[in-house]
């Protein structure tokens, strides 16, 4: 049928249905962004150039999926978040989760460690162990990994401002391991960006913190191949409010500036991006936006790593993504529905494509979780992969005229959004002047406000509400002594260490710091030894706070 | 008599970088229009006490999300009676379990508001509790 058939039929079937037109679009149906939403797609919604617009799965773009066979190849890696209390606590919870089939565990770190604190540090009063495990030195990250083989596991961390100092703990490890450091795999967050604009665990300036995320990824271009050093974690605007257009365009314009800075090092393109990824947020709200969302990705990454970069490794063109549920979209009343809510952002990363799941356990919104609920949480992704046949056929949805035409209106709208910033003076600029906080804070109070006047349901909260019992949930509690048990084991290490060594460690990563960066003064080296000295968290960083300084974001908000 | 714009300080004590909630706050009141101050991330009790003071704020708006809310939130208030300042409404708000709202309200927290909140009730919440202070304290000064 021509096109122009097909308009003048549409218009006819509207016309003939002019009543029910005139009351279902009589108030804008609108999605998360403000997105206009239509009551139906046809085929005038979407281009006509597939081989160029949308293209096969394995092949550039890579609209339809990184692989020509989608999950028959590989299925989504179950990836839950996990760890607390003490070193020695999440060894015993890691061994638990491999035990169960369940890899990669991805480790959560403490607020002191991610701020570079030891426990003992005034600051870290009250926060020792309380949201992630309690790190100070490499005998931690020893205790963590006893009798797991670091060649065999993939070791995730969510670390960024101090990542470089945990990488030097792994690279440590594996060595007394004995592990061959070309297999070595595992993921430091190392988006230090977004810690800037979202997340708000941040320590040194924005220039000297883009040059240890250099230096990381230049060593692992060298000597940990397998390693994964940047996950670009657009999910934490999302968490921080930030509406779908910018949780995709500040993720890519963060990747870009890393990518543009990590080359400009002298490390070729295909060395390092095909190890870079992305973790997204998934909602169970606007599904069909959400698989959108990660068509998307893989076009626009894929585009631009091509014409804008070189790359010619195919492995550097495809888009890897991590598609994790986040806690705000997740309610306290009713939390059993909170099952249902990861179930189909489950559903909406499979529909996406993308290579790794992450989803929140229905008591997260109490508490670190309960093992219990880790394992509904996992069995959730179970059900998703082996009860639904979503994984039998690549890019289900491709060719639905609602999803490609989604696809096509996110992208222009998420490549005009990095223009923007780029002609502003790129990211780095954005996160100096405010503008990427203030307009994440806009969309939170947009979102807010449209929660509160009822426009948007969460079910439980503002619709749908029942009495419940009060009977308090706390999925885990940390023991009221950890605090001062990692404080006595911080300072027992300090006693029984080689003091001289670790000192003069610390020294060279001084001296280094001060140099010009470059290949020659990349500071993974000295870190390497300060760590390998037992030298601590919070040593190492003040030794790089005392030549880098502190960022200070006030005026900034 | 004249009506004060009410004074608020809005921050973070802590190590807890996760601030969605407490900017939605910042705004409602900029909104409303409070004069609002909102020292930002990583703040010690004692730096937060120490401007409350300095400005003359009538509410103290904290945010804790990290679970460590019982320890910061004892330390403001103690901070804030030995520095004789609890005159100063010390709220708070963040990722707070329901049975620790009681507790909260022991150390002197006169309210909390958690992610179920809605910004008109705490906008005319802190508007009320910002008058009273001011009356309580510069009432006859400025009558």
């Amino acid at each position: 049928m021509l096109r122009e058939d097909l308009t003048i039929a549409e218009a006819a079937w509207r016309e003939g249905h002019a009543s029910e037109f005139a009351e279902a679009t009589a108030k804008p149906v609108t999605c998360e962004d403000g997105l206009p939403l239509k009551p139906l797609y046809t085929p005038l919604d979407v281009g006509s150039d597939y081989l160029e617009e949308i293209g096969f799965p394995g092949d550039f773009p890579y609209t339809r999926g990184n692989d020509a066979t989608g999950y028959r190849k590989k299925l989504w890696t179950i990836s839950p978040y996990a760890g607390f209390g003490s070193p020695r606590e999440t060894n015993e919870l890691f061994r638990k989760l491999i035990d169960h089939g369940a890899l990669p565990p991805y480790m959560a770190l403490d607020l002191p460690t991610q701020l570079g604190l030891d426990p003992d540090d005034p600051m870290a009063a009250g926060e020792v162990g309380l949201s992630g495990t309690s790190i100070a030195s490499l005998r931690d990250w020893e205790t963590v990994f006893d009798g797991i083989s670091l060649e065999q596991t993939f070791a995730g961390t969510v670390v960024n401002a101090p990542a470089v100092v945990i990488l030097a703990m792994h690279v440590v490890c594996a060595q007394k391991q004995g592990a061959d450091l070309t297999k070595v795999r595992g993921n430091i967050q190392n988006d230090i960006l977004k810690e800037f604009t979202a997340r708000g665990n941040f320590i040194f300036p924005v220039e000297p913190s883009i040059r240890l995320l250099v230096d990381s990824v230049e060593y692992c271009a060298k000597h940990l191949p397998s390693y994964w050093p940047v996950n670009v974690t657009g999910g934490h605007f999302a968490e921080a409010g930030a509406n779908r257009v910018h949780e995709l365009a500040f993720a890519f314009s963060d990747a870009f500036t890393y990518i543009e800075r990590i080359m400009a090092r002298g490390v070729p393109v295909d060395a390092f991006a095909k190890n870079m990824f992305f973790l997204m947020k998934t909602n169970h709200f606007d599904l069909f936006e959400e698989v959108a969302k990660f068509r998307v990705m893989r076009k626009v990454w894929a585009r631009r790593l091509r014409d804008r970069y070189g790359a010619r490794d195919p492995e550097s063109l495809k888009c890897k993504i991590l598609g994790a549920s986040g806690g705000s979209q997740l309610t306290r009343e009713r939390p059993e529905l909170n099952i249902a809510r990861t179930t189909l952002a489950c559903l909406a990363s499979a529909l996406g494509g993308v290579q790794l799941v992450s989803l929140r356990t229905m008591d997260e919104v109490f508490g670190i979780p309960s093992h219990e609920a880790e394992m509904i949480s996992i069995g959730t992704q179970h059900v998703v992969a082996y009860e639904t046949g979503v994984p039998d056929v690549t890019d289900p949805l491709g060719g639905s005229y609602y999803v490609e035409s989604l696809t096509r209106e996110y992208e222009s709208r998420v490549l005009a959004e990095i223009e923007r910033i780029e002609a502003e003076g790129g990211m780095i600029r954005a996160v100096e002047t405010g503008s990427v906080r203030r307009a994440i804070a806009q969309d939170a109070y947009q979102a807010q406000v449209a929660l509160e006047h009822g426009e948007k349901v969460k079910v439980g909260v503002n619709k749908f509400r029942i009495e419940e019992d009060e009977r308090p949930r706390r999925p885990y509690i940390l023991h009221p002594e950890e605090e001062g048990r990692r404080v006595a084991e911080v300072q027992a290490l300090r006693r029984e260490r080689d003091s001289t060594a670790a000192a003069a460690a610390l020294d060279e990563i001084r001296r280094v710091a001060r140099l010009p960066e470059g290949s020659d003064t990349n500071l993974m080296y000295p870190i390497i030894e300060a760590v390998r000295s037992y030298a601590t968290v919070g040593e190492i960083c003040k030794a790089l706070k005392d030549v880098f300084g502190e960022y200070d974001e006030r005026g900034r908000v | 008599m004249e009506k004060r714009i009410p004074r608020i300080l809005m921050g973070k004590p802590g190590l807890c970088g996760h601030d969605r909630g407490i900017m939605l706050v910042v705004m409602a009141l900029r909104d409303a229009g409070m004069e609002v101050i909102y020292s930002g991330r990583h703040n010690s009790p004692e730096q937060l006490v120490k401007v409350a003071i300095q400005e003359d704020v009538d509410v103290l708006g904290v945010s804790v999300l990290s679970g460590a809310h019982l320890s910061m939130c004892g330390r403001v208030a103690t901070l804030l009676r030995e520095q004789g300042a609890e005159d100063i409404v010390l709220l708070a708000g963040g990722f707070i379990p329901p049975e620790d709202i009681p507790k909260l309200k022991a150390l002197n927290v006169r309210e909390v508001f958690t992610e179920g909140a809605k910004l008109d009730d705490i906008v005319a919440f802190v508007r009320r509790v910002s008058e009273e202070r001011h009356q309580r304290v510069h009432g006859m000064a400025a009558s």
